[in-house]
């Protein structure tokens, strides 16, 4: 539905690139970096983030967003933005990963993009969760979608289980990604699982995956499970679905009006 | 009176920024206090004035997450031992990560101190998420992302009608005798609203193409390859800044803000294939502009304040002295309730 072309392909590769580097800036950070203490590289990446996301979205929207696609954008981030907050709270149950995959898969990987991004940014507009944590949700919530547009083109039985993998193995590198962007920020110096400059990539590694097992493994493993019930549950019907709504919006008006 | 969102933005960004500067619990709490203060007497009777109250509480937890940790997964050594947890033996290759063990109150302290710091910056997210209206922000988008930004409208007027249409779909069911539960439950209701939504977006969109929606004026060849090297090249300085910045190979800074410009000039080029009006555009009066600066003042004062105060020792501990110049310029931060009053 959204055309990825060339240039798009370049911006959204570099993006990629710039963002990883964001994700996981404290396993290769050199010590003497000035932003490697104070907490100062989140605070610049959540500034820098906006404007490339900004960019690649322009870049995205440059050929081709029709009216259509423009009206299944919204109208599938509402839906995500309003199911989202049924799980909030209750640990780890994440309700809006099950429909970014299904919908990515249906539409593409362009639209998976666009829409991670606006689902994630309507939610926060809706809750009042607008802070520095946005761009790397919507980030990686963009990534997801786009990867579910990218699954090899199975039917069936073997789509849903595909699907549903995907769905347990992006939301725990989902969440393992956010934790490591945070967790310098997070706990702070001063503990033996704080993320030290000085140490190896391997050490701070390690003492990564000891803070997510004390704190947050509960929720990843809880959106993981969720979204993998979700699609199985859901996903023979919604496939269906979207598919059947993909085919009603595919008809062309404006190119016979144009006379292109 | 309607301030530009991001005039707000700017004030709280800047109250953080200064936040950020300090650990002194004395500056936090007058930082806390200001902000709490602008909050009160400035945020209109709006559905998201109430996030303020979410965030103290998001706060509150942080630093009860920090002390905790810095109990049980070891922390600052220091002569004052409070007491000895008992510790559980790990493995060589644990690399000194430790589970129990002595609780220093150095090291109590200095996590309370970063928890403060954390949650007063929370605080103040919190404070322009209250103050400032998210639907005027979406204004302020640039206007390349013009359709990006009519999709999130849509998504803000359609998310109240989809509860209208799961509560009839309810209704419709019970009406007919279906009372399943659980997972049947999920697509009894799921499929319907999502059939009713799409249909929903189909109609929209014909609607909105009736509209001219959708409609761009063609751009000419030589501003899309202007747009595509501009933005290209910005996102390469973004790249090659980020290494410097990350690997300490050279300074960073000069490439990511050469990137930025160049990123913003493609945005500039790329809007001219959209060329609407705004309908009451926010503009950026002398108050929002005061609100704004306000903020900024703290910020700068305590960027480049070498005020030893701002950070008080925990090993030894020392009662922390209050910083009487920052602490003056964060006072300025307070100067929006004199200025939306007046108003």
């Amino acid at each position: 539905m959204i055309a990825i072309g060339r240039r798009s392909a370049v911006a959204l590769a570099v993006s990629g690139v710039i963002g990883l580097a964001a994700f996981t800036w404290p396993l290769f950070v050199a010590p003497s970096s000035d932003i490697a203490h104070a907490g100062d590289a989140p605070w610049t990446f959540a500034l820098l983030l906006p404007l490339v996301l900004a960019v690649v979205l322009a870049e995205l929207s440059e050929r081709g967003m029709d009216s259509k696609a423009i009206a299944m954008l919204g109208v599938l981030s509402a839906l995500g933005a309003a199911i989202r907050p049924l799980g909030a709270g209750t640990a780890g149950v994440e309700t809006i990963f099950f429909l970014m995959v299904l919908s990515g898969r249906v539409f593409g990987p362009g639209f998976g993009f666009v829409l991670g991004n606006t689902t994630l940014f309507a939610s926060a507009l809706l809750t009042g969760g607008v802070g520095p944590w946005l761009p790397y949700q919507m980030l990686g919530a963009a990534w997801v979608a786009l990867g579910a547009g990218l699954l090899p083109q199975w039917r069936g039985k073997a789509e849903i289980a595909l699907l549903a993998l995907y769905g347990v193995v992006s939301s725990l590198a989902y969440g393992f990604l956010l934790n490591l962007s945070f967790w310098p920020f997070a706990v702070g110096e001063g503990t033996s699982v704080s993320f030290d400059p000085n140490a190896s990539a391997g050490t701070n590694l390690l003492r990564l995956l000891a803070f997510t097992l004390a704190t947050s493994l509960g929720w990843d493993l809880g959106r993981a499970v969720t979204t993998a019930l979700l699609v199985v549950v859901t996903g023979p019907v919604l496939l269906r679905t979207l598919r059947r709504a993909s085919r009603k919006a595919s008809f062309t008006s404006a190119q016979i009006i144009d006379g292109k | 009176m309607r301030l530009h969102s991001g005039a707000w933005w700017l004030w709280a960004l800047g109250l953080a920024t200064a936040a950020s500067r300090t650990t002194n619990p004395l500056m936090l709490g007058l930082i806390l206090a200001v902000a709490g203060v602008v909050v009160v007497t400035c945020r209109a009777t709006t559905p998201w004035a109430g996030t303020y109250g979410v965030f103290l509480k998001f706060g509150l937890l942080v630093i009860a997450l920090r002390v905790l940790l810095h109990v049980f997964l070891g922390g600052v050594a220091g002569p004052t031992t409070l007491f000895t947890l008992p510790q559980a033996p790990l493995p060589h290759w644990a690399q000194g990560i430790r589970i129990g063990g002595p609780v220093t109150a150095e090291g109590l302290v200095f996590a309370l101190y970063q928890g403060l710091l954390l949650a007063t910056i929370l605080s103040c997210v919190g404070a322009a998420n209250a103050l400032a209206n998210p639907k005027r922000l979406l204004r302020s988008l640039p206007a390349a992302l013009y359709e990006v930004s009519v999709a999130v409208v849509v998504a803000l007027t359609v998310a109240p009608q989809l509860v209208a249409s799961a509560r009839s779909v309810r209704r419709a069911r019970q009406l007919r005798g279906d009372t399943a539960r659980g997972a049947r439950a999920i697509r009894t209701m799921l499929v319907p609203v999502l059939e009713d939504a799409l249909e929903r977006s189909l109609v929209l969109a014909a609607s909105m193409d009736s509209r001219g929606y959708g409609r761009t004026a063609g751009i000419s060849k030589r501003d899309r390859v202007l747009t595509g090297a501009l933005v290209l090249a910005g996102l390469f300085g973004f790249c090659i800044g980020m290494y410097g910045l990350l690997a300490d190979a050279y300074s960073g800074w000069p490439l990511l803000v050469v990137g930025a410009v160049l990123a913003i000039a493609g945005l500039r080029v790329g809007a001219r294939r959209v060329p609407r009006t705004r309908y009451r555009p926010d503009r950026w009066t002398v108050k929002a502009a005061g609100v704004a600066l306000s903020g900024i003042a703290g910020a700068v004062v305590l960027v480049f304040s070498g005020d030893p105060a701002l950070s008080p020792t925990t090993v030894p501990l020392q009662a922390p002295e209050f910083p009487v110049l920052p602490a003056l310029a964060v006072l300025v931060a307070l100067l929006p309730v004199v200025i939306v009053r007046e108003a």
